[in-house]
């Protein structure tokens, strides 16, 4: 797997909702491929519209996006991304391994292909106990369990990850940063937000920092933390970004 | 990374539509089925002897591809509108919007299970209606054209509601103020001949008056108005819908914020 090049990159990106909310504004953004990337901002800073422009969820209304080269509305492109979205989006229709089957296929993925990997992914977040269970009937950690299964199934180079760890319970929040530290050290790139700034400190090697639907700092923590003269992120979010 | 299979994506959404009519299938074929045939056994075969035939043909016979088309049309809006009302308000839609697929293979996809619902319902009503009755079918191929002409129309209509759908009401509000009375008023039940001016003409500006004969057409061979007409109008509405359709997928208008 290559691991130069640009796996992400966001130019004049500019999103206006219907409302008339400016959630972006001409913002520019490259995470080089093979990067743990955080992106970190307050609530309302626009971090899960920009993950929506890159996963075509939105109509952006001005700028370009690349994912490893390709228009972000190529197919080529969309099939590298996996994304597990701030509120689950469950099929209430599906029990676990059939959400996680039909995601493959919608994926390209061939039938046996995608029955492999459900199951791998099932393995991987402790699903077995409610493979057969439909989603209304999971605990909200066991939800948040299937999305992030769900995101990884069809195997994409650029994982992205809204507030994975939000309302999840310590053995999932130590299984999956063991399990994305893997995939990461196997070469995909992962974009993260998350509110608990140890966590980005300790994960990321290059964060944003998004306020008000531009980014304001970036760099790796360590660097932040010298430029702004402080310890920890936490400060240096601190003097940035927090109202 | 996994060669992907250019099929997949269209074959699997189509397959988990299918699969929810198919799980549900008391709610979303028997019921049906079962109101259509007790409209024909109650109208036509126990008031039908007492109301003279349409022409030479039987009451009873004369009702049952309206009654065929009806429960058609109404299985494949109200179908699509639902399911993707519901993939929107879930927010599940998003693993469609966010997948490898172009903007027609995901309206397709999401189609096709309104289809599937629709056909077997009418090809149920026909096979009890048909022995219970003698209705004939007179013109196979041209059913078969205009079973798809009118499942193409009504299953695009319940994709563009359930697109614009605010709350669930909506799509039943659109059935019950527009597809209903319409159907109704749409020589269903007699032949628009029957009517006097200016009722009669008025029939003619109900485009499901047009749906209607195409089916009857189909099975008894006989319509109130041309042929090519009827199909005419049918699949010029359906393709109108279709291409409305298509718009929101392609523009994201609705789909996405
Ligand atoms: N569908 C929408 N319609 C109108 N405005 C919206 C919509 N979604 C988000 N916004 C607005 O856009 C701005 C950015 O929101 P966004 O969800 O991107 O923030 P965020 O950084 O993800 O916040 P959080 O940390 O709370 O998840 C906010 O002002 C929000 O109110
Ligand atoms: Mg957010």
């Amino acid at each position: 797997m290559e691991l130069h090049g640009t796996a992400l990159s966001i130019r004049r990106l500019e999103k206006r909702y219907d409302d008339g909310t400016r959630a972006l504004e001409s913002l520019d953004l490259e995470v080089p491929a093979g990067t743990f990337f955080g992106l970190l901002g307050p609530n309302g800073a626009g971090k899960t519209t920009l993950i929506s422009a890159v996963c075509n969820l939105i109509r952006v209304t001005g700028g370009e996006i690349s994912v490893f080269g390709h228009d972000v509305a190529s197919l080529q492109a969309r099939r590298m991304i996996g994304v597990a979205e701030q509120d689950p989006n469950l099929d209430r229709f599906l029990t676990v391994r059939e959400a996680l089957v039909y995601h493959g296929g919608y994926f390209g993925l061939g039938r046996r292909r995608a029955l492999e990997r459900a199951e791998e992914m099932i393995d991987v977040f402790d699903l077995g106990a409610k493979a057969d269970v439909r989603a209304p009937k999971l605990s909200g950690g066991q939800r948040r369990r299937l999305l992030l299964a769900r995101a990884l199934l069809h195997e994409p180079r650029l994982v992205i990850l809204d507030e994975p760890t939000a309302g999840v319970d310590i053995e999932l929040r130590r299984e999956l940063w063991r399990y994305i530290r893997r995939l990461h050290e196997e070469g995909t790139t992962i974009l993260l937000t998350t509110h608990y700034l140890e966590e980005a400190e300790t994960l990321c090697e290059d964060v944003a920092l998004i306020a008000r639907g531009e980014i304001v700092a970036r760099s790796a923590p360590e660097e932040l933390k010298r430029r702004f003269g402080v310890d920890s992120l936490e400060a240096v979010y601190m003097e940035t970004v927090a109202r | 990374m996994n060669a992907p299979h250019p099929w997949m994506s269209l074959l699997s959404l189509a397959g988990r539509e299918c699969l929810r009519v198919t799980r549900l299938w008391t709610q979303t074929m028997l019921a049906p089925v079962v109101s259509s045939v007790l409209f024909i056994v109650v109208f036509g075969l126990s008031l039908g002897g007492r109301i003279s035939g349409i022409g030479e043909i039987p009451y009873d016979v004369f009702i049952v591809p309206g009654l065929a088309a009806m429960a058609m049309a109404q299985a494949a809006y109200s179908n699509n509108s639902s399911s993707i009302f519901q993939a929107r308000s879930d927010r599940y839609i998003h693993d469609v919007l966010s997948a490898p697929m172009r903007p027609w293979q995901m309206n397709l996809g999401l189609s096709l299970g309104g289809a599937y619902r629709a056909l077997v319902i009418g090809i149920a009503v026909l096979a009890i209606a048909i022995p219970l009755t003698d209705a004939p079918v007179e013109r196979p191929f041209a059913l078969a054209l205009a079973a798809l002409l009118l499942v193409v129309l009504f299953g695009a209509l319940g994709t563009v509601i359930g697109i614009y759908a605010e709350t669930f009401d909506h799509h039943t509000f659109v059935n019950n103020i527009v597809i209903l009375p319409l159907t109704f008023v749409g020589g269903v039940f007699y032949s628009i001949e029957v009517l006097p001016s200016p009722w009669e003409e008025i029939s003619h500006a109900n485009p499901i008056f047009y749906i209607v004969n195409s089916v009857r057409y189909g099975v008894l061979g006989t319509s109130d108005v041309s042929v090519g007409l009827s199909f005419g109008v049918t699949a010029a509405i359906a393709l109108a819908v279709v291409a409305w359709s298509q718009y929101l997928f392609a523009t994201g208008r609705r789909l996405k914020a």
